[in-house]
């Protein structure tokens, strides 16, 4: 039986839609509340608004693409929805940043684990960042709320083999595990939430809050980018977007000028403090684009003697929080466990070397787990995070240094995974880092482990979770916005996405997203009708 | 990838790759079947094709349409600091000195190439190490990618839907 497109049948009844690469002439376009980008904070704020009956339009710089188009390729997946075709890293190019981009942002790709904000972190904030508003009883109806919403609930069937290996690691050591919350509905466990889900069951903004929003007539805009806004250091006038072509690529030329009573900022990290930069806008303390975090990740592999066919199935079902909180949430990094998925062209790039030794690591892909370590950046002095910088084209790069402090983190995270993976029955063990090889023994691994020189290019690191970069907090010499997530500067200027966070969020951080852009816009929704 | 810095290594920081942006008057358009590899490009990249994917069944033109298909969806910023990686690799001035590969590439042998990956992966220089793990990775994804590839390493490929 063939999957219903439920997107394909929306447009069919009607949905106001703009291909930014089909335009024949400039455009302007009118809302009360104009949406810059269609993630999960944007469309969350964006299905709110509507419904309350403002008029919004969404703004997307990545094409549309739908459950017909997924086919769980890897070859098509990488080069259509992510951010330049997977082609984003830290300024160094040491780090390989994976950020969704297309019509529902990285809520398309993610893996679908959905934690709320530890308590911890939002203690944190208050103490240190001077947010106010968002203690853990504040957001819970929120969290409460989009778990509903969005069919969060702990992963219900068996976790699949490479999964299984960290719980049983764990199980073997005494570390805490659990199972992790997923937003998925009559979910087929395939494995494939990173290139698209085929059948709907994630949901992600594509089927939940832009349907919605398109529903209460709201419109979207996409293959726009959002280039400037025009702005008196008061007040945003209008913004500018230029067309792209079908790619997402170059620019067509065409223009389309937005005109809005309040404009909503939710790019994600990098991509909304570069429209700011783009814009000037006003910065009087040089915060912008400032303690941008990446929960930087360092990888594991290990071969088993029985089959993990580690590409099929939930990709991410099991935590471990043990290493966490364990010098408290200011002490020295802590860090959250998990496993990706690994299908072929991702495996062979990760397992490293060329040639024999490369190929000889592939053949056994089917037997061969890998797990991740995610690094709690920005709670600590010596963890101040990236800055985000335009290139010449005014497209912007992250400048994120990797220091002493996060090192140590990185050497520790290796030590747990060849601990927790040998104690779930590894026969080896392979830091992926380039000068690392498989090692047949724990204490042989943690030898080379304290050996390493985690020098840049030779350790291999990731990042699929940016954040901060326009802080919020109530002290304007510190952060971008107020704790409402209104520009400090700018007054009908809000920011509603991940780039808020003051810190890292020490989880994944979709579920963070949502809740915080849906608190907020319910507040402004409150402050634009008193005004209007 | 991220090549910026080896964009501002060519503009000043070594006479090879200064020569290079003075002479590197490589055609920016692409070669004739291709999006975005260019008619210099692929030397370079078919001698390097059968050492980096020893040990698979990769053929060369098929690497070569998957590796251009990925670098036309990269941002024109990626683009254009791939094309310098690949012009520092081809232009005699700076192959010679920066690889140990004084000759054409086509004469190239396996051991040079290996030796030069091996050089460029242990160098001192940020720029080099930066380089070799690009190259790795753009032409190992350009060959996993591809169904051809999925039987020696044990995946059956996408369930059906």
């Amino acid at each position: 039986m063939p999957v219903i497109d439920p997107f394909r049948q929306g447009l069919e009844r009607g949905w106001i839609t703009h291909d930014g690469s089909r335009l024949a002439n400039d455009l302007t376009l009118q809302a009360d509340i104009a949406v810059i980008g269609s993630g999960a904070g944007g469309a969350t704020s964006a299905q709110l608004l509507s419904a309350a009956g403002f008029k919004v339009l969404l703004i997307e710089e990545g094409p549309l693409k739908t459950s017909s188009d997924f086919h769980l390729l890897e070859s098509e997946a990488y080069a259509s929805l992510y951010q330049e075709g997977l082609g984003r890293m830290s300024k160094d190019g040491t780090i390989t940043i994976l950020q969704g981009r297309a019509v529902g942002g990285t809520t398309l790709v993610n893996w679908t684990s959905s934690f709320r904000t530890p308590p911890q972190t939002l203690a944190h904030w208050a103490q240190e960042h001077q947010v106010s508003g968002l203690s853990n009883e504040a957001l819970a109806p929120w969290f409460e709320r989009i778990e509903q919403q969005l069919g969060i609930s702990p992963w219900a069937l068996p976790p699949n083999a490479n999964n299984e290996v960290l719980r049983r690691g764990c199980e073997q050591l005494g570390y805490r595990w659990a199972v992790i919350p997923r937003n998925v509905r009559g979910c087929w466990n395939l494995g494939y939430c990173g290139m698209g889900c085929p059948v709907n069951a994630k949901q992600s903004m594509l089927v939940t809050s832009i349907p919605a929003t398109l529903d209460h007539g709201g419109e979207l805009l996409y293959l726009a980018r959002a280039e400037r806004f025009e702005h008196d250091g008061e007040r945003i006038a209008g913004l500018q977007c230029s067309a792209l072509d079908a790619n997402g690529i170059n620019t067509t030329g065409k223009q389309i000028s937005v005109r809005a009573r309040h404009y909503i900022l939710a790019g994600g990290g990098i991509n909304s403090p570069a429209l700011l930069l783009r814009s000037n806008a006003p910065d009087p303390h040089a915060r912008l684009g400032k303690r941008t975090f990446l929960h930087l990740v360092n990888f594991s592999a290990a071969r088993f003697n029985a089959r993990i066919d580690p590409y099929y199935g939930a990709p991410q079902s099991i935590y471990s929080d043990h290493f966490q909180w364990v010098g408290g949430s200011d002490g020295p990094i802590g860090y959250k466990l998990e496993v990706p998925p690994l299908h072929p062209a991702l495996a062979s790039t990760l397992l490293g070397g060329h040639g024999n030794d490369n190929a000889q690591r592939m053949a056994e892909l089917p037997h061969t787990h890998v797990m991740l370590a995610l690094l709690r950046d920005g709670f600590h002095p010596q963890s101040q995070g990236g800055a985000v910088e335009l290139r010449g084209d005014g497209s912007p790069v992250l400048d994120y240094p990797v220091n002493d402090y996060l090192r140590d983190g990185l050497r520790r995270a290796y030590r747990s995974m060849a601990h927790i993976q040998f104690a779930a029955g590894a026969t080896r063990v392979l830091p992926v880092h380039g000068d690392a090889r498989y090692a047949s023994s724990l204490s042989e691994a943690l030898t080379m482990i304290d050996e390493l020189s985690l020098a840049p290019y030779r350790t291999r690191l990731g990042s699929a979770h940016v954040m901060g970069g326009c802080a919020l907090g109530e002290d304007p010499r510190q952060a971008v916005c107020n704790s409402l997530g209104q520009h400090h500067q700018l007054e009908n200027l809000s920011i509603h996405d991940g780039s808020l966070f003051p810190t890292s969020i020490g989880a994944n951080p979709q579920l963070s997203v949502y809740a915080l852009s849906a608190k907020l816009t319910d507040a402004l929704i409150t402050r634009l009708a008193h005004n209007a | 990838m991220q090549r910026r810095d080896l964009l501002r290594f060519s503009l000043g920081a070594s006479a090879f790759l200064a020569t290079t942006s003075l002479v590197g008057c490589t055609a920016q358009s692409p070669a004739t079947g291709y999006r975005a590899l260019r008619d210099d490009d692929l030397p370079l990249l078919s001698a390097l094709i059968p050492v980096v994917l020893a040990g698979t069944q990769a053929v060369d033109g098929l690497v070569l349409h998957s590796l251009d298909h990925k670098l036309a969806a990269l941002s024109p910023e990626m683009l254009k600091l791939t094309w310098q990686l690949f012009d520092v690799l081809s232009l005699p001035l700076t192959r010679g000195p920066l690889t140990g590969i004084w000759g054409a590439w086509q004469q190239a042998s396996a051991e040079q190439i290996n030796a030069f990956l091996q050089r460029w992966q242990g160098s001192s220089l940020n720029l080099l190490r930066m380089g070799h793990a690009s190259l790795l990775q753009l032409l190992l994804m350009a060959w996993y990618e591809r169904p051809e590839a999925w039987a020696a390493c044990g995946y059956p490929g996408p369930p059906k839907i």
